[in-house]
């Protein structure tokens, strides 16, 4: 998960909206004749181009025998970690789930790669040397039975299961580890962001022999092992014919995979629905960790591009389950009243869970005029009245963000503090700012005239209702915002460009161990050399675009302390290296920080089944690690009862037990 | 003085038998006057307050802090909560508050949540709330103004525009009239929705909500004006072609008192009749830009965004869609009405199959 890191943050917000649904419903035809023209196209073979490129960089790529092995290596294979998933689990049986918006492409890498359904032919499904455990963040064999970690700290020793299979029958080998860089590297991807991260996060791969191999990587940092162990490997041979024309060559080729489902062919509906299949005599179906997870034979979706029309067909049972992480369908339009819920047809849930989260808030561009004062800030920081939002917009089921690096255990900040909204510490702020006096319609304006207005932007058409509530409340503090409301795109656009003043937003999550702070705070991504040399402040400095320092944070001792952070091998120095920029984060106000969710909510129906404890502690979603499974005679049983009015048990569940 | 000649007032008249489109006139023609002085009946301000022997109208003023009337904040008295506290207090001060005393961008939750709570005379909120407790009366009040507002403004540039090209491709003729048609054919085949999204989403969003609702009207002005000038330019060469215009051509009459005294006038009859339709499809442009989000910019009260609203919550707030679908509609009948009831009124044939 750690590879697809930012750039996937945006997406999944996007997929949320509505707004980014109704554009793209018009780009979607036109497509079907790239697959017959791929067919067509004489087949290539670029064995010769891989194996010159692995000879041409010898550095990185390295051939040795079992004989240069450490002899010394403590090999481990996460031995003893409790089975994730549950031995009641039944194979079998057919689940319907529904997409916003067919796939652009099957490919899992280059342009329209990153939508949605990515996670279904890659992220979640597909087998990674080794596998996070959701519940005590060790890691579990994957398709590595054992790895061992160097005497440099950074190296990773892998030793592959020998059963390991690609779909299509081939066996993983050391070789697909080697093609996967040169694939990311790789031009014809049309994917400037990986070319970057594995042309500059790790260092050398090392094969000794088909099984064994060992991966560096740039850093030793302490979870070096998590870099390489969450790789994923490509196929080789089904690659072979990769080159310039690789975006349409393979625009709608499935990849042969290592996990437990595949798209058939057959199954690709364009524009209206598509389906996993689960592979029969898939290599992991007995393996520790994977027997009891991925129990559906079929996982149907298909295209509903009204969020409002998905609930509508999970209330007629069209579709297995849907989330009810917003307030108003949990209370309202799916209350534990509902006879469909009193009857026990239809079963809620809420399980609380514990992962780093997305820092919603608003993120200050300090480059603006105005913005550029602390006091300024502050004020804005005193005026934004989040709690109300929770309370009542949210009805108090998310929490207050205290700062942007929320939920890293050790590594957020202890005891740091939101400001609260007070509209008498926000009036001080603002006088000390020069703005002491209040307009006619109640905003506050300098002696010059000018008034205390910014725009706050958003790339979330759906949150649209809470910067209103905000705009209302910050009046009161004689603050003006003027709410823009943008599609994701054109939102993401904006604050790439720095063109915002406030903007609304979150950078997505993934399960790491600690929080980033360079993309955010460091000088080299606010301004085009910040610094002069004796270290003051350069005069001629220009803000950089397409970065995500969308606060144009850029001080010295920040930049040294990152720094510091990036190279530091050390936990305990990490943990106090983060306690301190978090709070130079907090003492500049650039942020403000919002709420966060720390549950998900979901409606199933009946013969949706989940383990006892419902699922695992970092999680980010019910279906993320596949534990549920559906029971046919369940489901025939539920459709009968409705018709004969037959009522069971209702099921309202509270898994609060990470909270 | 300008006087209407017999023709013209005898159309009039006959606009008067109609009863149907004049009621309807009369209807809209009323409405408008209260929504002009809306905010004499849909406000969070109150009318009249008197505060220590003093009277004050805060209305149409600048805003009062609580500290004016003996209140411990410096922001906008909820006038609302002062009403009830002089009642409390007995004082002899009291707050006169307007029929519906919200506005149209609060947030006024009865029960601590903001979601939409069901029609109530209790709390005054007559049409209910929206989902973030807003007042749905006071939302279709100042949505219905701004919609109508933007809809005549946007009818009389498109007629503006329309007619003067029009007439003048029409006058002129020849090469001039060639080309405008061309450059006409050209611009009219460019989508009108999509230029109207697209241009709207580079406005930059520091300009003040009405600067940028009359950006929207004039990028939707710029896109609409087309079609009202190939009407003027037929009906201007039949006129020009007319024994009385060469009459008045032989007089010396020059070439702007022939197109405004002579042309002008006798093809009133066509414009008129189809400015209502004009009316008619602004507002339902308007509504529709709005529900698909690309509209008035939020939180501007807007017909298309309860709709929206609306029907996202069909089954738990049908209030929402309701009023605004009714209102919709009765807008929409009301100015159809008033169309046909002029169109026909118009109709040199006076007996006709549209009775």
């Amino acid at each position: 998960m750690t590879v697809v890191t930012i750039k996937r943050c945006w997406t999944h917000f996007a997929v949320v909206s509505l707004a980014i649904t109704l554009l793209s419903a018009c780009g979607d035809s036109g497509s079907s004749k790239d697959s017959v023209s791929a067919s067509e196209e004489a087949a290539l073979d670029n064995t010769a181009e891989v194996q010159a490129y692995y000879a041409a960089n010898t550095d990185f790529f390295t051939f040795k025998t079992p004989a240069d092995l450490p002899a010394d290596l403590q090999w481990q294979s996460g031995e003893g970690l409790p089975e994730m998933g549950s031995p009641q689990a039944r194979k079998g049986g057919t689940e319907y789930r529904a997409l916003q918006d067919f796939p652009r492409t099957l490919r899992t890498a280059g342009p329209d790669s990153n939508g949605s359904f990515r996670v279904y032919l890659r992220d979640d499904v597909s087998m990674r040397l080794g596998l996070r455990h959701q519940d005590e963040f060790e890691f579990v064999p994957g398709l590595a039975n054992e790895w061992a970690i160097g005497e440099d700290k950074r190296t990773i020793y892998i030793r592959l299961d020998p059963n390991a299979r690609w779909s299509d029958g081939q066996q993983v080998t050391a070789n697909d580890f080697f093609f996967m860089f040169w694939f990311y590297r790789s031009p014809y991807i049309n994917a400037p962001w990986y070319n970057n991260y594995y042309g500059t996060m790790y260092t050398n791969i090392t094969r000794y022999d088909d099984l064994t191999f060992s991966i560096s990587a740039k850093t030793a940092k302490p979870d070096a092992d998590a870099r390489v162990l969450e790789l994923v490997p490509i196929a080789e041979h089904f690659y072979k014919e990769m080159g310039d024309d690789f975006v349409e060559r393979y625009q709608w080729r499935v990849a042969p995979t290592t996990g437990a489902y595949s798209v058939l062919d057959k199954d690709i509906k364009k524009g209206r629905s598509i389906a996993l299949t689960r592979i029969k005599d898939w290599w992991a179906k007995d393996k520790k960790h994977y027997r009891y997870r991925f129990n559906p034979d079929r996982i149907h979706f298909s295209v509903i591009r009204d969020t409002d029309k998905i609930f509508e067909a999970f209330r007629r049972g069209d579709l297995d389950q849907s989330g009810l992480n917003q307030s108003e369908y949990w209370y309202e339009k799916l209350p534990d009243s509902d006879p469909d819920v009193q009857a026990g047809y239809i079963h809620k849930a809420v399980f609380y869970n514990q992962r780093p989260r997305p820092n919603n808030g608003l993120w200050i561009n300090q480059s603006r005029p105005l913005l550029d004062d602390l006091n300024v800030r502050l004020g804005i920081n005193y005026a934004t009245n989040w709690q109300l939002v929770i309370d009542k917009f949210f009805r108090g089921d998310y929490g207050r963000m205290n700062t942007a690096h929320d939920g890293f255990g050790e590594f957020s900040h202890p005891t740091l503090k939101s400001r609260e909204y007070d509209i008498d510490k926000a009036l001080e702020h603002f006088a000390a700012a020069g703005f002491d006096k209040r307009g006619p319609d109640g905003i506050l304006v300098r002696e010059t005239g000018e008034r205390l207005a910014f725009t706050v932007s958003t790339g979330y058409p759906t949150l649209k209702d809470v910067l209103t509530i905000l705009k209302e409340e910050a009046a009161k503090a004689g603050l003006e915002l003027r709410v823009e409301v943008l599609d994701s795109t054109a939102g993401w656009k904006k604050v790439q460009e720095k063109q915002h003043d406030l903007h609304f937003s979150a950078f997505g999550v993934f399960l790491e161990m600690y929080p980033r702070f360079w993309e955010h705070f460091h000088s080299d991504n606010a301004y085009d050399k910040a610094f002069l040399e004796d270290g003051s402040v350069n005069p001629q400095r220009k803000l950089k675009t397409q970065t995500n320092n969308l606060e144009a944070f850029a001080s010295p001792e920040m930049d040294e302390l990152i720094l510091r952070y990036r190279t530091s091998d050390n936990t305990d120095e990490m943990i106090d290296l983060a306690h301190k920029m978090i709070e130079i984060h907090h003492d500049s106000a650039t942020f403000v920080p919002g709420f966060y969710q720390g549950f998900f909510r979901i409606g199933y129906w009946r013969w949706v089944r989940y383990p006892e404890n419902f699922n695992m502690k970092h999680v980010r979603s019910a279906t993320q690690f596949f534990v549920h499974w559906i029971d046919e005679e369940i489901k025939q049983e539920t459709l009968d009862a409705r018709k004969s009015g037959q009522a069971f048990e209702p099921e309202i569940n509270y898994y609060d037990q990470w909270k | 003085m300008f006087r209407f000649n017999p023709q013209t007032l005898k159309k009039l008249r006959r606009f008067r038998h109609i009863k149907r489109g004049y009621y309807s006139f009369l209807f809209l023609a009323a409405l408008l006057v209260v929504l002009c002085f809306g905010e004499l009946l849909v406000n969070s301000r109150a009318l009249l307050v008197k505060y220590e022997g003093e009277f004050f109208f805060p209305t149409y003023t600048a805003f009062h802090p609580g500290s004016d009337f003996g209140l411990d904040y410096s922001y906008e008295v909820n006038y609302r909560e002062l009403k009830q506290h002089f009642a409390g207090e007995g004082a002899g001060n009291w707050v006169l508050m307007p029929l519906v005393p919200y506005n149209a961008y609060e947030n006024n939750s009865e029960d601590g949540v903001f979601r939409p709570t069901a029609p109530s005379m209790e709390n005054q909120h007559y049409l209910g709330t929206d989902t973030t407790s807003r007042d749905i009366l006071a939302r279709l009040f100042y949505g219905t103004r701004i919609a109508l507002i933007f809809s005549l403004a946007f009818t009389a540039w498109v007629y503006l525009i329309g007619i003067s090209v029009g007439c003048a491709m029409g006058y002129f003729g020849g090469i001039f009239d060639l080309l405008f048609q061309r450059i006409i054919e050209i611009w009219s085949n460019i989508p009108f929705l999509y230029m109207v999204i697209i241009v709207f989403s580079v406005i930059p969003s520091s300009l003040s909500v009405p600067s940028r609702i009359g950006i929207l009207l004039s990028i939707m002005v710029l896109f609409s004006w087309t079609g009202m000038t190939y009407n003027m330019r037929t009906e201007t060469y039949k006129e020009k072609t007319r024994d009385y215009i060469a009459a008045a051509r032989i007089m010396g009459a020059s070439d702007t008192r022939i197109v405004f005294r002579h042309i002008l006038p006798n093809v009133l009859a066509t414009l008129v009749t189809f400015m209502p339709f004009v009316v008619v499809s602004a507002i339902s442009a308007i509504t529709a830009l709005d529900f698909l989000g690309f509209g008035l910019p939020p939180p501007t009260p807007s017909l298309g965004e309860l709709l929206k609203q609306g029907t996202a919550n069909l089954r738990t707030a049908p209030w929402i869609v309701s009023a605004a679908f009714s209102t919709l509609v009765i807008l929409l009948t009301i100015v159809t009405f008033i169309g046909e009831a002029v169109r026909e009124s118009f109709d040199p044939k006076k007996f006709t199959v549209y009775r």
